[in-house]
């Protein structure tokens, strides 16, 4: 895996040039746990590259056509700042917005319940692939960032407060 | 999380992938089930009528040996469709066996025409054959579905309408052993129009049961 990781990099920076580093590191990524996942279909007996490249460039594809499924649900906001002039709309809840404070709560969570959340509400991935990744039960990670969520919200109300 | 820390959990663990066989290997092995299953039915129709209904004369023959040959090349042509970095045009080999097919029973239609006069085209509803051809292509085309699971689903609309193509050329090889027909054309509309019906729909669903396998480190 750590030998082809740079090929496969390499295979993706190729066909989308105009993709950020982190988007290039996800769609490796992904495909590597693609690659992990049909392992056995490779033939020792022929060339890995063919192989390796049929695998990348339909995993590239199915993420452009997930970009743009989702794309099609999202409309571009270019300024997000629009609410009530009064007090009584501006709750506590709106306004508190510190990335810090929230960077640092999530980094003061016991190791299962941060990993839970870095997974499932940071980068997003399904609780199957957190799963796979962690090897905790969905049950467990489910759990997990259910706590985690109650744990920044109080601490962050704390933070509000204070 | 960073690629380094993923490749080394899934590094973690995990058991040696035994390779799997080559798709013509795992043709042989769908084809000995599905053949299996129709040598069932045929034994059952035997048991049961004494006799199969069916006059096995030379074009009825060429029919059925185009059905099963098209039948084994879509299979084929479907496991190859999972392998990553095979030939892209695995569809070659099954079209030409669907055209082999048309053409048999075009020119049985045509002799009909020629000694009845008519291509009977509205003398026989088929009902019976699309329900049969519909079971029989689940109870053959269920373990392909399962073998073509272990694979990369890099094109799931072509390898699930190959799929059923595979399934329902042995299906229609059952349907046409059970239940005799008095026109090439009859054939050709019900039974060409339940594979073609049949195939579109899981071309268009397969992407839903044909997913990358499940991530979990196996």
């Amino acid at each position: 895996m750590r030998a082809i990781t740079p090929r496969i990099r390499q295979l993706v920076r190729a066909r989308r040039r105009f993709l950020g580093d982190s988007d290039v590191e996800d769609v490796v990524q992904e495909v590597l746990l693609s690659v992990h996942a049909v392992r056995a279909t490779y033939d020792p007996a022929r060339p890995l590259m063919p192989w390796l490249s049929a695998i990348v460039r339909h995993r590239l594809a199915d993420a452009g056509r997930r970009h743009v499924r989702q794309g099609a649900h999202e409309i571009g906001v270019d300024d997000l700042d629009v609410t009530f002039q009064t007090p009584v709309a501006n709750s506590r809840e709106e306004t508190f917005g510190d990335p810090d404070a929230l960077a640092q709560a999530i980094q003061a969570l016991p190791p299962g319940q941060r990993q839970a959340v870095e997974l499932l509400k940071l980068r997003e991935l399904s609780l199957k692939e957190a799963s796979a990744l962690t090897g905790m039960s969905i049950g467990a990670l489910k759990i997990a960032t259910h706590r985690a969520i109650a744990s920044l919200r109080r601490a962050l109300r704390g933070t509000d407060e204070g | 999380m960073r690629t380094d820390d993923l490749i080394d959990r899934l590094g973690r663990d995990v058991a040696v992938a035994r390779p799997l066989p080559t798709p013509g290997m795992r043709t042989a092995v769908w084809t000995v089930w599905a053949v299996s299953y129709l040598i069932v039915v045929a034994v059952m129709m035997f048991a049961v009528m004494s006799s199969a209904g069916v006059t096995p004369t030379p074009l009825y023959l060429a029919q059925q040996s185009a059905a099963l040959v098209t039948g084994i090349m879509a299979a084929r042509a479907a496991l190859a469709s999972v392998i990553p970095g095979g030939k892209n045009r695995v569809w070659v080999l099954p079209a030409i066996g669907v055209a082999t097919w048309a053409a048999a029973l075009l020119g049985a239609g045509a002799l009909d025409l020629h000694a009845s006069g008519t291509l009977g085209v509205t003398s026989q509803s088929d009902w019976p054959c699309v329900v049969s051809m519909t079971l029989g292509g689940l109870v053959v085309g269920a373990p392909l579905v399962w073998m073509l699971r272990r694979g990369a689903p890099l094109t799931p609309g072509l390898t699930a309408f190959l799929t059923a193509l595979a399934a329902l050329s042995f299906a229609n090889i059952e349907a046409c052993l059970t239940r005799p027909h008095a026109f090439a054309v009859t054939v050709l509309l019900w039974h060409g129009g339940t594979v073609a019906a049949v195939a579109a729909l899981c071309a268009l669903t397969g992407p839903r049961w044909l997913r990358w396998p499940d991530l979990r480190t196996r």
